[in-house]
């Protein structure tokens, strides 16, 4: 199995228990009284530190796990996160993605974009949902939570990196200092 | 090839579009079978999350008197067993009297609920009981205390979806206990995060509601069977045109926190 293909694999099954978490897992919704869509900001990770054939597996895998766990129209959800999740991957170069501010602020733009999106496409295949001021102020408060996880995804994929490939190879870095000739006067 | 596949923006994008133009276009009969088909793809990790709960329900449900916990529940059995038999007896007498047929008895499975919707502007539960139980569409949903929930909406092999009390897909005919005057059971119009609010509508303007009143199912439809506890009011107000009144709905059950439910299989 080529590391490319285990990490898609990883990243799937990541997605898997970030849907099955959202509809089974019912604490959340007794604590704060609605239940976190933590997607967008998986999203958004995939973004800043993947390919583009990972953004867009990624998008539909999680798109289509969350609809199917609901009443939305199938599918409907897909376009919104693979639209956050490609203009991360699109801008990556040129905004600051390893500056733990930055990335809570793309977490938090790109849960309110996909919340405004599902909302204009569920109107558009004419699903009435419930809307009101308090789902805004719930919208507002996940933005916050999906700006908090991107650094948590993000530094949760270094540890794995660590953990199961090899370093990576530097040439001017030495694995320990201590053994490093030092040439030169003084 | 495989990194024509991982590098090229538009291979990538081109197949979420692809997707998405064929999810557009087949039939809605194929669509809901791929969405079931997707759903099923959570019945392994439904499976691990309920042997889990079961042993944490276990091992927490120790009580550190096993022997007094029986003997209270042995209590509580025995006084509704002759509660039951007063009741069927005062009802078969006053049926008699009356010269009333006999109602059909209630058939119901208990059904656990193990799932809810993913987004917060639906209200739905997922039920580990599914065809293969004898769930069908559109059978009644009741608390296990008897006052009404929903009904089922989607059947699976073996889970199914209910939509509950306040969704915008859950509407029925109610009717005020006292007054017997009938309208509908509607969403929330401003949405409310409370679970247990919903309206009552298209009630008579000439009439009187006050907080308090029960409201029932009125059995119209064929939706619901007569007479199961949905709520009472709190509030009521005239329509914005005047024609009809309108009543705030305190609903009975706690669907926030619901685990059991009971789903009426024959009524």
């Amino acid at each position: 199995m080529t590391f490319r293909i285990s990490k898609m694999l990883l990243l799937l099954i990541g997605a898997y228990f970030l849907t099955f978490i959202q509809s089974y897992w019912h604490w959340p919704r007794l604590l704060l009284g609605f239940q976190p869509d933590l997607t967008p900001a998986f999203l958004v990770f995939v973004g800043m530190t993947m390919g583009a054939g990972y953004v867009s597996s990624m998008a539909l895998a999680t798109g289509l796990w969350l609809d199917s766990l609901s009443a939305n129209p199938f599918g409907i959800s897909v376009f919104p996160l693979f639209f956050v999740g490609w203009v991360v991957f699109c801008v990556r170069e040129k905004i600051m993605t390893r500056e733990f501010m930055a990335q809570i602020y793309l977490g938090t733009i790109a849960s309110l974009i996909v919340f405004l999106f599902q909302l204009i496409l569920l109107r558009m295949f004419s699903a009435n949902p419930m809307i009101g001021w308090e789902m805004v102020f719930w919208s507002l408060l996940n933005a916050f939570f999906c700006g908090l996880f991107v650094p948590l995804f993000t530094l949760s994929h270094k540890a794995f990196g660590r953990w199961f490939s090899h370093p990576s190879y530097e040439p001017n870095k030495w694995l320990d200092n201590n053994r490093q000739i030092v040439r030169g006067k003084d | 090839m495989k990194q024509f596949f991982y590098r090229s923006r538009q291979t990538a994008v081109g197949a979420v579009l692809l997707a998405l133009i064929v999810l557009l276009i087949i039939p809605g009969i194929a669509r809901a079978k791929l969405k079931s088909t997707i759903g099923g793809m959570f019945l392994p990790a439904i499976g691990v999350s309920s042997v889990g709960n079961n042993v944490i329900g276990v091992l927490s449900s120790k009580s550190l008197n096993p022997v007094q916990d029986e003997v209270n529940d042995q209590a509580i059995d025995s006084d509704l067993k002759l509660e039951n038999i007063h009741l069927r007896a005062e009802n078969l007498r006053l049926r008699a009297a009356a010269d009333w047929g006999l109602r059909v008895p209630w058939r119901t499975k208990l059904a656990q609920v193990i799932g809810r919707d993913s987004f917060n502007w639906w209200r739905r539960v997922k039920l580990n009981l599914g065809s293969q139980h004898g769930i069908r569409s559109n059978q009644p949903l009741v608390s296990i205390e008897g006052y009404l929930v929903g009904r089922i909406t989607e059947v699976g092999l073996k889970t199914s979806w209910a939509v509950l009390l306040g969704d915008p897909n859950c509407r029925f005919s109610a009717l005020i206990k006292s007054s017997r005057q009938q309208g509908g059971i509607v969403s929330p119009r401003r949405f409310n995060s409370n679970y247990r609010i919903v309206e009552l509508t298209y009630l008579p303007n000439d009439i009187e509601v006050r907080p308090g009143n029960l409201v029932v199912t009125s059995g119209l439809g064929g939706a619901f069977p007569k007479e199961i506890p949905v709520g009472q009011v709190e509030d009521s107000w005239l329509s914005r045109d005047g024609l009809y009144l309108e009543a705030k709905v305190k609903i009975h059950a706690d669907l926030n926190r619901l685990e059991e439910v009971r789903i009426l299989t024959e009524y």
